[in-house]
């Protein structure tokens, strides 16, 4: 199941104004989005593998990729979803 | 009348620009091979339009209004939106408002439903072939948007119908026009899950082989079996299967297959014989 906002966050993030927002102040800009308090934490968290069951994969990477986590950290954490939850 | 002059396919994966530098000299020797017989054949064709076919990776549309299949009628579509991709020379692109809306209208006549939209961006999936086979000058190009990205997708049956259905719609075009056909996307390649760059290759030669065959459905049966498991790239497959109902399922002809670990994509190049 998609979590609309946190997809549409990920979506908007793709405007380079809205990623600036984002590198300038996440907090601020988390605000605008009514994330559910546990997605919002894991946004927060960085917590790769509690993010992708709820957004689509394309936008999954390419949020970690704009928020500038290193490919190799990604996929370490992308990786471990199925052994950390099961 | 139109005709249908080339039909084509190939793969797109991003990393083939933005991992270039990172490329073994073997990788980039085969691809670099591949595109440029790729080019080699769609300008040999003289093609006046293509009518390419990839999905749309979140540039056009959201999960607000998601079409299964979206053509591109405007007189002329964005250029690739995505920052690491500045040096394809093209911010505008030629579209062909007459082919398109022809499309759109076959389309209805046999029962099919499109999304339509008069203002695209292409993205690499559309332009990474075109830049790298150095298609010049480009053909105009009407763009046909399959959802291969977000499920629920489009059945695989469907996509072979759309293909006959584009080819039908070519064909009747009252108008003097060259037109070919590329799909792009594929072969097998996992992105944001937590196979991914895992790449299978016993999935992309046994699909090849399918094509090879020419037997539709067999090929529809395969992929309805394998796609599952061969990532979730691999749904871009869908788009050959509609260059291969355009071809009529016949003619399928590898032009390149190679595994590339560093663009994490099974990247497979063909064309159709046609006739």
């Amino acid at each position: 199941m998609r979590d609309y906002w946190l997809s549409k966050l990920f979506f908007d993030l793709q405007n380079p104004g809205v990623a600036n927002e984002y590198r300038t102040d996440r907090g601020k800009l988390l605000d605008r989005y009514p994330l559910k308090p546990e997605v919002r934490a894991a946004v927060e968290a960085d917590d790769v593998a509690a993010l992708s069951r709820l957004v689509n994969p394309y936008l999954l990477r390419f949020y970690f990729l704009m928020a500038g986590m290193p490919e190799d950290d990604f996929l370490r954490r992308i990786r471990s979803r199925d052994a950390s939850h099961g | 009348m139109a005709e249908l002059v080339g039909v084509y396919a190939a793969s797109h994966g991003p990393m083939i620009v933005r991992n270039w530098d990172k490329l073994t000299s073997a990788e980039k020797g085969s691809l670099d091979s591949a595109f440029v017989e790729l080019g080699r054949r769609i300008t040999a064709a003289k093609p006046d339009v293509l009518i390419v076919i990839s999905p749309d990776h979140w540039v056009n549309f959201f999960m607000d209004n998601l079409p299964s299949i979206c053509v591109g009628v405007g007189e002329v579509h964005d250029g690739p939106p995505e920052p690491w991709f500045k040096a394809f020379p093209h911010r505008k692109l030629a579209g062909h408002p007459a082919l398109a809306e022809h499309i759109v209208r076959t389309a209805l006549e046999r029962d099919f439903e499109p999304s339509v939209s008069y203002k695209l961006a292409l993205d690499h999936g559309f332009c990474i072939p075109l830049w790298k086979a150095k298609v010049n000058p480009l053909p105009a190009l009407v763009p046909v948007v399959f959802n291969d990205i977000e499920p629920p997708f489009p059945s695989v049956k469907r996509c072979y119908a759309w293909g006959a259905m584009l080819a039908e719609a070519v064909a009747s075009y009252p108008g003097k026009l060259r037109v070919g056909v590329l799909a792009t996307g594929g072969l097998s390649h996992s992105i944001g899950e937590p196979d991914m760059g895992r790449i299978d290759e016993v999935f992309d030669r046994d699909c090849i082989r399918c094509f090879e065959n020419g037997d539709a459905p067999a090929l529809i049966d395969f992929l309805n079996q394998r796609l599952p498991t061969a990532g979730n790239g691999a749904s871009e497959v869908r788009n050959w299967v509609a260059a291969h109902g355009a071809a009529r399922g016949r003619g399928f002809e590898l032009i390149d297959y190679a595994p590339i670990p560093n663009v994490y994509v099974g990247c497979g190049f063909a064309s159709w014989k046609l006739g």
